[in-house]
């Protein structure tokens, strides 16, 4: 009996290695506020924008890429903003259109984090 | 790759906690429950060297998860940044802090395994031993939420890392207590050692309980601003969901303590031989799964930062709400014409397609499960001999699921299997969760089958179960649309929870007597019940 109940443990440890919960890439670093919110893009200029995270970065080990239409992707510069959890990228010049900025950060507690900021860039009246 | 990479990492947060529970809860034991210098209290050696040993096990497993966690991270940081992570990684205060809290857990290892299981009958070694454990508890603080916060992170991170050590007392000694109860039913302790180290552990648990909460508390203060925050975010529903297992654990605890404070007043020993046991054998499925639900919160956003992604209590509500089920499925094509504007960053265009199709999976899947708890509850009539069949449902639900879950991968779409599998962490979740049930029904029919009333077969079910749920618990849509995701999550979480009773009422309904062991079958079976509503009427929103 022995036996078998040990055979039915290895059993359960390896369907338990196996089934252990997995859980996709979580948010936990999170764009609390952003530049965006108050400064529009001006069409065709280069500019800087300011994200805030919830949570400190480690930048060194994040991306940042501007998505265009047909989902192109392009890795921007990102470097530390005055205060902390603050990060400054730099759009380069962009014509009339929906945006978006494609982030995964690496947050200081050690979370892969994934997120999305959309935006708009439209000619100023 | 990358999509077992994803899948470790998540997983690997609930294991080190357990690990960090039996060698943390293990010296705690040792010193305020075991108190091995009493002359009075006749153990063995080898029953001390046991218990030592346990301890010993939990320090040494806490090394290889510690370091395993950097690895995977690297891994991790390789797939997605597809570049070698140094020399930038190794500035980070995870690395940093990973490696001197696997340096302390190891000092720790060797000092159990070289000097405290040698010199278990001495106070001074038990205390070196606390001493040296300090580092690696201290060092951890680093590795938690808090230390990523931009305001009161000391205090977070302090709060947090009490909140772990008390947990720890708690779950350690849940292992310890299975421990004494599995060498006293093989007759190699004293019978009385049993009752009396159960009526010792019951303040030391008390004590965890009130410091858990009093830790959790001012925790839970800073991350919500809003009740609504608490039923309207990820963060906020695995938080419910962690006190509401809580309470079932607490409820364990509670039938254990009355039991053997019957013990000592009446010296009538039934319950604390024939249940208590399996009370805390459930106490720990139930405890197990807090740990991983604790650190799947810890990858989620706290509700404080979202108040703009907070879903409201009325939206809440909707996702359970009742509704006709959907029967009827798009086309194969239909899906995949409005899969490349769904996931589309720029320009997406949400598509009913697919929403239809997930609503259909999971009404379905709701149909199914009604049907076989409703036969389940017919079985326990011994006249219907036919409805013992009902876990042949899990089988067909298993083949449906193959089928029906990832429309775009292989054999319905164009994605090779293996591809699909190895390569996108939530087909490989689905594909897992698909050979669970399959399995679940397999072996559960082979168990009831079965004629051999030895037979350990019938465990399997409640084990696996609890892992399905254990599974769900930290199956988080939350990624690019959290208030959209969350809103999908909530629903799986609580058919988690109901899940974990599934598994503790079969777990029951195969060990207690009666009349326990009929109220904890109908319990197990109602869960399913419950399980199966939620799906039946479940509904995707539109994103």
């Amino acid at each position: 009996m022995l036996n078998q109940l040990s055979r039915h443990f290895k059993l359960t440890a390896l369907l338990a290695l196996i089934l252990l919960p997995y859980s996709q890439l979580h948010a936990h670093a999170v764009v609390t506020d952003t530049s965006l919110n108050v400064e529009k893009i001006a069409p065709n200029k280069a500019t800087k924008v300011r994200l805030t995270f919830n949570s400190q970065v480690e930048l060194g080990l994040s991306q940042i890429f501007l998505v265009s239409a047909g989902d192109k992707m392009q890795l921007l510069n990102a470097e530390p903003g005055g205060h902390q959890g603050n990060v400054i990228i730099d759009i380069p010049p962009l014509t009339p259109g929906e945006y978006a900025l494609k982030l995964s950060i690496f947050a200081a507690d050690g979370h892969l984090s994934e997120d999305i900021v959309r935006f708009f860039v439209a000619e100023g009246k | 790759m990358e999509g077992i990479a994803d899948f470790l990492d998540s997983l690997i947060g609930g294991v080190d906690l357990t690990f960090y529970s039996l060698a943390v809860g293990g010296l705690i034991w040792g010193i305020f429950v075991l108190r091995p210098w009493d002359p009075m209290a006749h153990y063995t050696n080898k029953f001390l060297s046991k218990s030592v040993h346990l301890t010993y096990v939990g320090a040494y497993t806490l090394v290889i998860t510690q370091l395993a966690k950097i690895v995977l991270k690297i891994w991790l940081m390789t797939a997605t940044l597809e570049r070698w992570p140094f020399p930038a990684f190794a500035n980070t205060v995870q690395f940093q802090a990973g490696l001197i809290r696997a340096f302390f857990a190891l000092i720790l290892a060797l000092y159990i395994r070289n000097v405290l299981k040698h010199n278990f009958r001495i106070t001074k070694y038990w205390l070196i031993g606390i001493v040296l454990a300090l580092p690696m508890v201290i060092s951890g603080a680093w590795l938690v939420h808090g230390a990523s916060r931009l305001e009161d992170r000391e205090l977070l991170m302090l709060f947090t890392v009490i909140h772990q050590v008390s947990a720890a007392v708690w779950v350690g000694s849940v292992f310890q207590l299975l421990s004494v109860w599995r060498m006293k039913s093989k007759g190699q302790i004293n019978e009385q050692l049993w009752p009396a180290l159960l009526w010792r552990f019951s303040p030391i648990g008390i004590v965890a309980v009130i410091s858990i909460v009093a830790s959790g508390l001012p925790i839970a203060l800073h991350y919500f601003d809003s009740l609504n925050s608490l039923i309207g975010t990820g963060y906020g529903n695995l938080l419910l969901v962690k006190i509401l297992m809580l309470g079932i654990a607490l409820f364990f605890a509670g039938m254990n303590r009355r039991a053997v404070h019957d013990y000592f007043l009446s010296a009538n020993n039934h319950d604390v031989n024939y249940r208590v046991p399996y009370y805390i054998e459930a106490e720990a499925f139930v405890l197990v799964t807090l740990l991983f639900t604790a650190a799947s919160l810890a990858s989620q956003p706290p509700a404080i930062d979202i108040p703009h992604l907070t879903a409201s209590w009325q939206e809440v509500l909707n996702t359970f709400a009742p509704r006709i089920p959907r029967i009827e499925s798009p086309s194969h094509e239909a899906l995949l014409a409005g899969e490349e504007g769904r996931v589309a960053i720029v320009g997406q265009v949400p598509s009913e397609a697919a929403t239809a199709w997930s609503d259909y999976n999971h009404n379905v899947s709701g149909i199914f499960l009604t049907i076989m708890s409703i036969f389940a509850m017919l079985s326990y009539y011994k006249k219907l001999t036919w409805a013992k069949y009902w876990p042949i449902g899990f089988v067909l639900l298993g083949i449906f699921l193959f089928f029906r879950s990832d429309a775009e991968t292989w054999p319905l779409g164009p994605i090779g299997f293996w591809e699909s599998t190895f390569n996108n962490g939530e087909v490989l979740q689905h594909r897992i969760a698909t050979l669970l049930v399959f399995m679940l029904g397999l072996l559960e029919m082979k168990a009831r089958l079965t004629q051999d009333p030895d037979s350990k077969l019938p465990y399997l079910f409640p084990i696996l179960a609890a892992f399905g749920g254990l599974m769900l618990l930290a199956h988080s849509h939350v990624g690019f649309e959290p208030k959209t995701a969350f809103l999908i999550q909530v629903g799986h979480t609580l058919m988690g929870l109901f899940a974990l009773i599934l598994a503790c009422g079969r777990w029951l309904e195969l060990k207690l007597d009666s009349p326990g062991k009929e109220i904890a079958g109908f319990i197990s079976v109602f869960a399913l019940f419950q399980i199966g509503i939620i799906l039946l009427f479940y509904r995707e929103p539109l994103y």
